[in-house]
């Protein structure tokens, strides 16, 4: 048994060898002046120009040419000798297939393409960037039978793959009756292994049209064609050593190589893959490649579209309802391993809904796993939030609530269409997959009805999974965190406005929390909310870093320097229009007034709500002002650099109502303080300045003894 | 006591865009100053004025342009008329046929009827699509290909569809490409980065950031455009320097004030001449908020625009 | 100096909450005050020094500047930013018409007579010709002139007199001075006389000059002599002289606080594009959104105005409160009691790009606008200003199911998720899910006809 060195390098030897031979024959037949071309190209000989950057249009150059490749044969047992010699039998593949075509030789014939033009790579290159095309399949050698040969190309067929054939598979798919060509995205090259060159040479070629990659630029060629050319190799055995060697500079370019010979081969992750079972080939390889596959339809009996969203299900039209206020029921997505997912799997546990009386009250869970290199379980919540809006979609069946306080009902009209359980997967499975396609590579959908299981899993499961969730939320603080987030949804009514989102400010309209922010940078990159670091501290107590103000600078076009997260005094944040709350300082009691968008009245500062709002908001900085969500009320980083929440003197009624457990329990926490909120005034208390420092004096509030905030 | 003036030229420049070949080509962009403030620096280039014809010929215009082409037997001919009109740097033809709720001309007989436009004149082309996403990408890729050597501008790459025009207009066929966003900076430059990350060079890229009608939400368009050039002059921003273009006439022309007939409205006057203000008024104010190029329909616009610019730069 | 800010001003009041400024505490003043909105010197009981100081750095780096009287007084400059997004545009450009001593009277006739012909609602806004520029060319018929001034003051318009003869302007100002008319008469030459003719009979005095330095000197000059009652003619030998002089003017003022130039702006463009109606929309629009505090054409029509007023109405909102339209019911396309419903906000973006495609499709029907804050479709919903609850309640004050025989109604696609909702507030009502954007309505309502 040799090593994969020792093989890898005699393959490159012969073929080395062979190329030499030929070429010499070549100049000894026609003279070292000969030209050499391939048709319809303007890169001569494309691989070798992208790998050189030398234009090779002579037999003489072609020859010279030789010495060259010959530098790329190391022979040290290196990864990087096997791949660079991987690279050496490419090009010299290369040379041998233009020595077909000199002197005008047409060497390929029906159904073989050979040498494949430019104009056919500008055409392949739009939907390869685009995705219509979502990877580029190469098959060379036999299958173990034509059958197998054939389910395989239509596999690939069948997700859109453009497929490419080297070797025997050829003839074993035309003996299986298929129909092969440009057409319809299955091309053969040609029958010897050196075809494969040709489809070597489109990505190459793609690299330089698209990648504006410079010839000679191995480097940026390699990166290239890595991350932006979706091929992938998928070899039959035998693999000889030739095979192997042309393997290694597939694997060199980012190309897997995806094989079932068990001989002489040491599995290289992600990049050599032993599969024995070819009719695996394809799901191997999508995920060696990490290929994903659009999804454009959902397999559903019903309608789905945003027009069904607002539909609600009578008890009288209700064939079947899940209501997990009666029994257990629950909707929660889990991260898992990528080994541990299926992907599209849906499976039902418990009977299905025709085995449901008309009308009653069942159990249901649905759990959706997911999968994926950029998965984090932090996108959870936010994958779950969506189920919400996805199964409203569906017309005839209606969803409210969330976790495991969920009711659904499914319509008689939906289940006499043939509506059932496993249709919930289906949907969950397509738009998980497709709205969170950046993160999530494989989904599976579990959907229990049977109500011992339910309740087990519920109780088991669900549960813990959410307190954790929960947990981890409380104790996300902002130091625990590396960075924050940037948020600019609403610039386009306030120009200058920048949220820093951290985990315990979220943002001002009070809808984007950092874990929001968090998955919202992960699925759109280049979209509304960015990373800020905050490794540059100017001033811890008052929240304010280098970073931070460079983030606010360039993402407020240059309109706010400074900006600090703890303070209303100094460089507060800026605030939109879409503030939940204004927070505002009331000079007689040495406090805070806030007042909340939904309240209408007087406050003690002299301003309404819509009167402070026209002050503070449109991006502008506002000392002693500041926009802020609820929940930011309760938070231990509420104006901390003025003291924290013991400033608050007064806010209305409801709002206080609405926050009084959370605050409470903070000023206990930081001040040792107990029911913290009866000595915060409201408008059934007062609305005067003056009867408010009466009030604060009376219950003994700690903000009049506090340094003055008006220095 | 003479005045003190304070320059405002920026170190930062709008890219320059060549679009076209030979004689006629228009560059648009370059500046380093706001909309013709000339007394900070010189004009690099003035704003240029395009003409917009459409697939559709004569059959959905208003009777004012049906005597403008008076005697045109096809499109092509309404093209060859339109590059005579005084003021007129580049053609634009709209293929708004092809939309799949409306005609939904195949996009072959599309593509053959930009082709015989850009053989008959030798005015810069700009293309412009029939506002369907799916269908734009499919039509503008096809256009880009079929329109190799003549550096037009494939218009409607949307956020929705820029791979596929990007690919085709930016990296395989090398024309260049208008990136579409709708009125708001930061989708805008969203378009941008999205654009060059896929590979487009930045320099082959114009910017239509949207717009509307004079009176008609107009002020978003100022603002997005005016911050755009300070983010790209002040800041200096180079995902925001591209230059940009914006296609007046139809919404101007769309708006009642252009389009309501005298009969309907007699107290408001001659038809023509309401749309004519309301195409030169909003060109005007897109000019001055800093667009780079405008496409207008009527030639009288044209040439009131174009003097216009010529005062002013 | 840096710009102060409402907790400055506070500090220096006397912190009594007196009320006696108007403000319930002197917290409230201080932000007024801050903001523009309130002058200092409302407070009775700061001390001197301080107004001075304050007044100093809080006075605002252009003057806000008024002419005319009763309805047809206009405000002008007081601006603060440079671009709208930055703040707001407070006071509007004005629209004038030109008139001259050198016309044959049937010109002078047809221009009296268009002055009145435009005058129209928009978004709750009167659109009419706000200014007649009174011109008197030298060597032309004195007595003429003041004829035209005197029938121009019975316009109930705001006149800019444009004279530079100190005789002829004391003649005029005799038959006009009641209606504070801008006397556009200041120059190199007689801005000593014109002042004291401006300040006796206490009208806005206009300043004219030969190039920018000269303006800015003739400027200083009058500023010196204690006259800040002043507008500036940009109006040069060019537009493009024209243009750099309003923009500099503007700069200079706002961004680097030179006050010489803080006043408001005269463009006349019957003079710099005579007879080119088409380039003075052109130009009017320029100059709209480009300073231009008051912009003189030849005439306004309405193919001038019908742009211009609604273009002016886009700039001069204020960026942070969108323009609102009345709620009710909007009939379109003839659109009668059997006509098919739809619904959708106040914003008057939405309302204007939703009626015109509706118009676009000609199918008659009704458009039920309830009142959602002047917010767009998806921010009122998010709101709770757009609910089921406040279409059924807008339905019942504006007694729809009395006014309108059909039962139709189509919500916005954005809001589909109301449908169910809106169906259990309006029994009897076929709810129906619209398009999710405007341009798609066309085609819903052919498809919905067919």
């Amino acid at each position: 048994m040799s090593t994969i060195f020792e093989r890898v390098f005699r393959g490159n030897d012969a073929v080395y060898g062979l190329t030499q031979n030929a070429i010499d024959a070549a100049i000894a037949q026609y003279g070292a002046d000969q030209p050499v071309s391939f048709p319809n190209t303007a890169y001569c000989l494309p691989c070798y120009y992208a790998v050189s950057g030398v234009k090779v249009k002579t037999l003489g150059e072609l020859k010279a040419a030789m010495d060259v490749v010959k530098t790329l044969m190391g022979r040290t047992e290196e990864l990087n000798s096997v791949l660079f010699s991987g690279v050496a039998t490419a090009l010299c593949a290369e040379f041998i297939e233009v020595l077909k075509y000199l002197n005008g030789a047409n060497p390929y014939e029906e159904p073989c393409y050979g040498h494949l033009a430019d104009a056919i790579i500008r055409e392949l290159g739009v939907p390869l960037v685009t995705g219509d095309i979502p990877g580029v399949a190469v098959i060379v050698g036999s299958a173990p039978t034509k059958e197998d040969a054939a389910a395989l190309i239509k596999s690939y067929q069948a997700q859109g793959i453009l497929v490419t054939l080297v070797g025997g598979c050829i003839d074993q798919a035309l003996e299986a009756g298929m129909t092969l060509g440009y057409g319809v995205r299955v091309v053969p090259l040609g029958r010897d292994v050196t075809s494969v060159i040709h489809v070597v040479s489109v990505a190459l070629r793609a690299a330089l049209i698209f990648g504006n990659v410079t010839p000679g630029d191995a480097g940026a060629l390699i990166a290239y064609t890595k991350e932006r050319v979706p091929a992938f190799v998928n070899a039959f055995k035998p693999v000889d050593d030739v095979v192997l060697t042309a393997g290694a500079g597939a694997i060199c370019l980012g190309f897997p190589v995806i094989s079932n010979e068990d001989e002489d081969i040491v599995p290289i992750p992600g990049a050599l893959i032993g599969e024995p079972d070819v009719a695996n080939f394809n799901k191997v390889s999508l995920e060696a490649r990490n290929i994903k596959i659009k999804i454009t339809k959902i397999d559903i009996p019903l309608a789905f579209a945003s027009a069904f969203e607002g539909e609600i299900i009578r008890k009288k039209d209700m064939q079947v309802e899940f209501d997990g206020s009666r029994k257990d029921c629950f909707e929660l997505v889990k991260t898992k391993e990528m080994s541990e997912v299926e992907d599209h799997k849906i499976e039902l546990i418990g009977p299905d809904f025709d085995e449901m009386e008309e009308g009653s009250k069942q159990n249901i869970a649905y759990i959706v796993e997911v999968a994926g290199k950029n998965m984090q379980s932090d996108f959870e919540p936010v994958f779950e939030r969506k189920f919400h809006s996805y199964l409203n979609c569906i017309e005839g069946v209606m969803h409210t609530g969330q976790r495991d306080m969920i009711r659904v009902r499914v319509s008689k009209n939906a289940f006499a269409e043939g509506f059932r359980a496993k249709h919930i997967g289906e949907v969950l499975y397509a738009k998980t997959k497709s709205e969170f396609e950046a993160v999530v590579d494989k989904c599976q959908v579990t959907i229990v009805t049977d109500p011992e299981m339910v309740a087990k899993l519920r109780h088991e499961v669900a549960i813990p999974a959410f307190d954790a969730r929960d947990d981890r939320l409380n104790n996300l603080t902002d130091e625990s965190v590396p960075v924050y987030y940037s948020c600019i949804m609403c610039q386009a009514f306030s120009p200058s406005h920048v949220c820093v989102v951290t985990p315990e400010r979220l943002g001002l309209c009070g809808a984007v929390s950092w874990l929001d922010a968090k998955a919202t940078n992960e699925l759109d990159p280049s979209g509304p909310c960015q990373v800020i670091t905050k490794e540059r501290v100017i001033d811890e107590e008052v929240g304010a870093y280098e970073d931070v103000d460079e983030a606010v600078k360039k993402f407020s076009q240059g309109a706010l320097e400074h900006v600090t997260l703890y303070s209303i005094m100094k460089d507060p944040m800026t605030s939109c229009g879409c503030f939940e709350c204004i927070c505002g300082i009331e000079p007689f009691s040495n406090g805070v007034v806030i007042a909340n968008r939904e309240y209408a009245g007087q406050t003690p500062l002299g301003m309404t709500f819509p009167e402070l709002a026209s002050m503070t908001g449109g991006g502008v900085q506002t000392p002693g002002f500041m926009g802020h969500g609820k929940h930011f009320i309760a938070s231990k980083k509420f104006m901390k650099a003025e003291g924290g929440i013991e400033r608050i003197v007064w806010m209305p009624k409801d709002l206080k109502d609405t926050v009084a457990e959370r605050l409470n329990a903070t000023a206990k926490e930081l001040y040792g303080i107990e029911n913290f909120t009866d000595m915060v005034a409201d408008e059934t208390i007062t609305t005067d300045p003056e009867e408010l420092v009466a009030f604060l004096t009376e219950k003994g509030h700690p903000a009049l003894g506090l340094e003055p905030m008006l220095a | 006591m003479p005045f003190n003036a304070k320059s405002m030229k920026f170190n930062a420049n709008i890219n320059t865009v060549e679009i076209g070949t030979g004689d006629k080509a228009i560059k648009i962009g370059g500046e380093n100053t706001f909309p013709f403030y000339t007394f900070d620096a010189p004009t690099v280039n003035a704003p240029k004025v395009g003409i917009e014809i459409s697939d559709m010929g004569l059959a959905n215009e208003p009777d004012c342009i049906k005597a403008v082409y008076a005697g045109c037997e096809s499109v092509v001919d309404m093209a060859k008329k339109a590059v005579t009109f005084e003021g007129v740097d580049f053609l634009a033809l709209k293929l708004e046929g092809g939309d799949p709720n409306g005609e939904n001309k195949p996009t072959e007989e599309l593509v053959e009827l930009a082709k015989a436009v850009a053989e008959a004149v030798d005015a810069p082309l700009v293309i412009e699509g029939c506002k369907n996403v799916e269908k734009d990408a499919e039509l503008l890729s096809k256009c880009a290909e079929a329109l190799q050597g003549k550096n037009v501008l494939l218009m409607s790459s949307k956020e929705e569809n820029y791979k596929s025009i990007g690919a085709s207009a930016g990296l395989a066929y090398n024309q260049k490409v208008g990136a579409e966003s709708s009125v708001d900076i930061n989708l805008a430059k969203q378009l941008n980065v999205l654009l060059s990350q896929l590979g487009v060079n930045s320099q082959a890229v114009v910017m239509n950031v949207g717009s509307a009608a004079a009176g008609y939400g107009f002020e978003y368009v100022i603002s997005t455009m005016d911050r755009i050039k300070a983010a790209a002059l002040q800041q200096g921003d180079n995902t925001l320097q591209m230059p940009i273009i914006t296609p007046v006439a139809g919404d101007a022309w769309g708006v009642k004030e252009a389009s309501a007939s005298e009969a309907d409205v007699p107290e408001w006057g001659c038809v023509e001449s309401r749309a004519i203000d309301m195409e030169v008024a909003t060109a005007a104010a897109v000019l001055a908020s800093a667009s780079d190029a405008v496409i207008l329909k009527h030639p009288v616009s044209v040439a009131t625009i174009s003097k216009m610019i010529k005062e002013l730069a | 100096m840096a710009k102060l800010t409402g907790i400055d001003i506070f500090k220096l009041t006397p912190k009594k909450n007196c009320k006696e400024c108007g403000c319930p505490t002197c917290m409230a003043f201080g932000m007024k005050v801050a903001q523009g909105a309130l002058e200092i010197s409302k407070c009775p009981h700061m001390a001197p020094e301080a107004i001075a100081k304050l007044s100093e750095a809080s006075a605002p780096p252009m003057k806000t500047i008024k002419a005319g009287v009763g309805e047809t007084e206009i405000t002008l400059g007081g601006e603060t930013v440079l671009y709208r997004h930055e703040k707001t545009f407070v006071n509007k450009t004005r629209y004038g018409v030109n008139v001259c001593s050198c016309m044959d009277d049937a010109v002078v006739e047809e221009v009296f007579a268009g002055i009145p012909k435009v005058d129209y609602e928009r978004i709750g806004e009167r659109m009419f010709a706000e200014v007649i520029n009174v011109a008197y060319c030298e060597g032309t018929d004195a007595a003429k002139y003041v004829a035209m001034v005197e029938r121009a003051a019975g316009m109930s318009r705001t006149l800019v007199l444009d004279v530079k003869d100190v005789e002829v302007a004391k003649a005029a100002l005799a038959v006009c001075k009641a209606q504070k008319p801008i006397l556009n008469g200041a120059n190199a030459a007689n801005y000593e006389a014109m002042n004291a003719l401006a300040t006796a009979e206490g009208v806005v005095l206009g300043v004219s000059a030969a190039n920018i330095d000269e303006l800015y000197d003739v400027t200083a000059k009058l500023e010196a002599l204690g006259n800040k009652n002043l507008v500036l003619d940009a109006t040069g030998a060019s537009i493009k002289e024209t243009y750099a002089i309003a923009v500099q003017m503007r700069r200079a003022a706002i961004k680097n606080s030179d006050r010489t130039f803080g006043y408001p702006s005269i463009v006349n463009l019957a003079k710099l594009a005579k007879g080119d109606l088409h380039l003075q929309t052109a130009l009017a629009s320029v100059f709209t959104l480009k300073y231009g505090s008051i912009v003189v054409m030849e005439k306004i029509d309405y193919s001038q105005a019908l742009p211009l007023y609604g273009l002016r109405q886009n700039v001069f909102t204020d960026p942070q409160k969108p323009m609102k339209v009345a709620p009710g019911i909007y009939s379109i396309n003839g659109g009668d009691e059997n006509s098919v419903c739809l619904t959708t906000v106040d914003f008057a973006l939405t309302y204007f790009v939703v009626s015109g495609e509706l118009e676009r499709s000609g199918v008659p029907c009704n458009l039920l606008i309830s009142d959602a804050g002047g917010l767009s479709v998806l921010t009122a919903w998010a709101a709770g200003k757009l609910s089921s609850s406040s279409i059924a309640k807008y339905f019942a004050e504006f007694e729809i199911e009395n006014k309108i025989k059909n039962r139709t109604l189509v919500i916005p696609g954005k809001v589909a998720v109301l449908k169910g909702d809106i169906e259990a507030k309006l029994p009897g009502w076929n709810i129906v899910v619209g398009p999710n954007e405007a341009v798609q309505l066309v085609k819903f309502l052919k498809d919905m006809n067919a």
